[in-house]
C-alpha cells in the first residue's frame, strides 16, 4: 500500500494549485490550532515584583479579573494582544491600524482576534460534519452495495428521499425548532448530507464484491463485517476521501451561510458569517467588515476544493481533464 | 414506454410521503412542543401567561393532541385537497401566501437556469475543444474561483459597490419593483423589473457555470472519444459538423437530467438572495415562517419544493427515455 500512495503524493505534487491548497489548508489548521497563543489579552510572559509569570498558560489566582494591559512591569503580549469577546466601546468601527491590524467591530472587539478564533468554528464544524456523514455513509452505501437485493431496494429509495429533501431549509427549520449551537448545526449537516458518501461506497460495492479475492476470502469463511470493512472497503476510500474533501469545502460555506442568516453559532463564539452578518448596518463606510470575513471563507473555501481536485486527478488519472 | 411512465409516477408517490412525513416527525418531536415555542417567540404569549384553553386549542388546531400517525395523516389528508391551512402569524390562508411568493421564486430560477445553462455549453464546448491549452486552464480556474465564491458575500459587495450610491448607482438596492411601476406603460415594466432582477440574478447563477460547463465538457470529450465521432470524422465531414451534429447531441442528454438534480438546490440558494435583495419569494417566505414557527406554511413549503423536485426529477427521466433510444428500449421490456 506504501506504493501506491506515494505515487498519488507524487501526482498531488505535480499539481501546483493542489499544494498551495494543501499549504494554506495546514495554515488554517496551525491558527485554528494555535488561536489562544496568537490572539489573548494575556501575555505570554510577565514579570511582575521579581517573580515570572505565564498568564496564558496557567491561571494565577492574584490576576483573576485584572486586565493585564494595566499592570506595570515586563510583559510580552500575543502578535494580537486581544481576545475575541473583549469589547472597547471607545473604540468601535476603527478602520485597520497599527493598534487593531484588520480593525474593530460594532463593539469595539479587534476582528482580527475573531477571524482567528472563527478559524476554529469553520474548521471544526467542516470536519466533525463531514465525518458524521462520511461514516453513516458509509455504513449504508457498504450494506447496499454489498448485499444487494432487498435491502439495496430499500435502502435506494431512502437516498432517493434524502436527496430530494430542500436540505438547507429543513436545517433551518430543525435549527428553529431544535434549538441552535454548534453541535445541531453539525449533527444536522450530517444526517442530511450522506448521500453522496452512500452512493459512491455502493457503487464501488457493486464493482468489487464480484471480484475474485472477495470469493476467496469468503471461501475461507470471513464473516461479512471481515470482508466489508477490511477487504471491500480499503479499495472503495479513494473517491470516497475526495467527496470528503469537498464536502468539507462545502459544510464550511452552509455553516458560514447559516451563521450569516442568524442561525449558527451563538455570541460571543465568532463565525466568520456571523461577523459578515454584523457588517451589514455598517456596509457604507466599514469596508473591513464586509471584506475581511468574505475574503476568509472564499479563501477557505477555495483551498478546499483545489486539495479535493489535486486529490481526484491524483487518485484517478484516467479520467478526463 | 405508457409503462415507464406509470412506474416512474408511482415512485413518486412514497417518495413525496416520505419527505413530508420526515419533516412532520421533526417537527412533532423537537423538544418542547412548538406552539410553546411560539409563544416565547411572541412577546404577547408569553409560555406563563397563556392560558390553558388557548393552549390546548392550539394544541388541537395542529392535530397535536393525537398520536404523530394520526396527525400526519389528517395533514397528508388536507394536503392532498390543497388545503394547507391558516398561517399562524397573520391568519391568511397559506395557499395565498404560496400563491404570491411560488411565482416570483419560480421566474427567478427558470430565468437563471436558463442562463446558467446559455453562458456554460459553449465555454464547455469550447474548453473540449481547446482542452489542456492555456485558454482551457484560465477558464477552468476563474469558473473554479467563481464556484468557491460564497454567494451572500458576493450579493453585499454587489450592493455596496453597485447600488446605493456611495460608488455607483446603477441598480436598486432590493425588492422587484421601482415604487412608481404603476404608471409605467408595459415595456417600462419590463424594463424596470429587468433593471431590479439583475444583481439577484447574477447571485444565484456565477457559481452554477464552473459545475455545468465542467460537466459539459467532461461528457464532450467522452463522446468525442466514442468511434461513431471517428467514423464521422473518416467519412470527411467538417469538423463543426463532426462537433455539434454528432458529439453535442448525445452529451445533450446527461445535461438535461442534470437540470432536476439542480432543482432541490435552489430553494436553499433563494432563502439567502431574496432575504438579501429583499425579494418576497419562496425563499423569503420560508425565511420568515421559520422564523416565527409558523408551522404550516413551512409544511406547505417543503411539501411544494419537493413536489416540485419530483416532478423536475420524472420530467428528467422521461426526456432522458425519449432522447435514448436504449433507455427506451429498457424500460419498455
Amino acid at each position: 500500500m506504501k506504493g501506491y500512495w506515494s505515487i498519488v503524493w507524487k501526482r498531488f505534487t505535480q499539481n501546483r494549485l493542489a499544494v498551495v491548497g494543501l499549504c494554506i489548508v495546514i495554515f488554517l489548521f496551525i491558527i485554528a490550532l494555535c488561536a489562544p497563543l496568537i490572539a489573548n489579552n494575556k501575555p505570554y510572559i510577565l514579570i511582575y515584583n521579581d517573580t515570572v509569570y505565564f498568564p496564558i498558560f496557567f491561571e494565577y489566582k492574584e490576576f483573576s479579573g485584572t486586565d493585564f494591559k494595566k499592570i506595570e512591569g515586563y510583559k510580552i503580549f500575543p502578535p494580537i494582544p486581544y481576545s475575541y469577546s473583549e469589547y472597547d466601546l471607545t473604540a468601535i468601527v476603527l478602520p485597520p491600524s497599527a493598534k487593531h491590524v484588520l480593525g474593530t467591530d460594532e463593539q469595539g472587539r479587534d476582528l482580527a482576534a475573531r477571524m482567528i478564533y472563527g478559524t476554529r468554528v469553520s474548521i471544526f464544524v467542516g470536519f466533525v460534519a463531514v465525518f458524521i456523514y462520511v461514516t453513516i455513509g458509509i455504513i449504508i452505501g457498504s450494506m447496499a452495495g454489498y448485499y444487494g437485493g432487498w435491502v439495496d431496494i430499500i435502502i435506494s429509495r431512502i437516498i432517493e428521499i434524502v436527496m430530494c429533501f430542500p436540505t438547507f431549509f429543513l436545517i433551518l427549520t430543525i435549527l428553529a425548532l431544535w434549538g441552535q449551537s454548534l453541535l445541531n448545526v453539525m449533527i444536522v449537516i450530517g444526517i442530511t448530507g450522506w448521500t453522496g458518501i452512500a452512493r459512491i461506497v455502493r457503487g464501488e460495492f457493486f464493482k468489487l464484491r464480484e471480484q475474485d479475492f472477495v470469493l476467496a476470502s469468503k471461501a475461507l469463511g470471513a464473516r461479512d463485517y471481515w470482508i466489508i470493512f477490511k477487504h471491500i472497503l480499503p479499495n472503495a476510500m479513494a473517491p470516497v476521501m475526495v467527496s470528503a474533501t469537498f464536502g468539507i469545502a462545502s459544510t464550511i460555506l452552509i455553516e458560514s451561510s447559516l451563521s450569516f442568516l442568524g442561525f449558527g453559532v451563538q455570541p460571543p463564539t465568532p463565525s466568520w458569517g456571523d461577523i459578515l452578518s454584523q457588517s451589514r448596518d455598517f456596509i457604507d463606510f466599514a469596508w473591513w467588515l464586509t471584506l475581511i470575513p468574505g475574503l476568509a471563507i472564499f479563501i477557505t473555501i477555495t483551498s478546499y476544493n483545489l486539495v479535493g481536485e489535486g486529490l481526484q486527478d491524483a487518485l484517478d488519472p484516467k479520467q478526463y481533464r | 414506454m405508457k409503462y415507464y411512465i406509470l412506474k416512474r409516477i408511482l415512485i413518486i408517490i412514497p417518495t413525496f410521503i416520505g419527505i413530508t412525513f420526515i419533516t412532520y416527525l421533526m417537527i412533532r418531536l423537537a423538544p418542547g412542543d412548538f406552539t410553546s415555542l411560539r409563544a416565547g417567540v411572541e412577546g404577547e404569549l408569553k409560555a406563563g401567561s397563556l392560558s390553558k384553553e388557548i393552549f390546548e386549542q392550539e394544541k388541537k388546531l395542529y392535530g397535536l393532541d393525537k398520536p404523530v400517525i394520526v396527525g400526519y395523516a389528517e395533514w397528508f389528508y388536507k394536503t392532498v385537497k390543497l388545503d394547507f391551512g391558516t398561517s399562524r402569524k397573520d391568519g391568511r390562508k397559506v395557499i395565498a401566501h404560496i400563491a404570491d411568493a411560488l411565482p416570483i421564486t419560480l421566474s427567478l430560477n427558470i430565468f437563471s437556469i436558463i442562463i446558467v445553462y446559455i453562458i456554460s455549453i459553449p465555454l464547455g464546448i469550447y474548453s473540449s475543444i481547446k482542452k489542456d491549452t492555456l485558454q482551457d486552464r484560465i477558464i477552468s480556474l476563474i469558473l473554479f474561483l467563481l464556484y468557491s465564491l460564497p454567494s451572500f458575500w458576493v450579493a453585499l459587495l454587489l450592493l455596496k459597490y453597485l447600488s446605493g450610491g456611495d460608488y455607483l448607482n446603477l441598480f436598486p438596492l432590493g425588492g422587484l419593483f421601482s415604487d412608481w411601476f404603476d404608471q409605467l406603460d408595459i415595456f417600462q415594466k419590463a424594463a424596470d423589473l429587468l433593471w431590479h432582477l439583475i444583481l439577484p440574478v447574477t447571485t444565484l447563477t456565477y457559481g452554477g457555470f464552473a459545475f455545468l460547463s465542467r460537466y459539459t465538457r467532461a461528457t464532450m470529450l467522452d463522446v468525442i472519444n466514442q468511434q461513431y465521432i471517428l467514423t464521422a470524422r473518416a467519412k470527411g465531414l467538417s469538423e463543426q459538423k463532426v462537433l455539434f451534429v454528432h458529439a453535442f447531441r448525445n452529451s445533450l442528454i446527461p445535461l438535461l437530467t442534470l437540470m432536476a438534480t439542480m432543482l432541490p438546490g435552489l430553494l436553499g440558494g433563494s432563502v439567502i438572495v431574496e432575504s438579501i435583495f429583499s425579494i418576497p419569494g419562496m425563499g423569503m417566505l420560508a425565511f420568515e415562517s421559520i422564523l416565527s414557527r409558523d408551522i404550516p406554511i413551512i409544511m406547505a413549503i417543503t411539501s411544494i419544493s419537493a413536489f416540485l423536485t419530483l416532478i423536475g426529477i420524472f420530467l428528467a427521466d422521461i426526456m432522458y427515455a425519449i432522447a435514448d433510444p436504449r433507455i427506451r428500449l429498457e424500460a419498455t421490456q
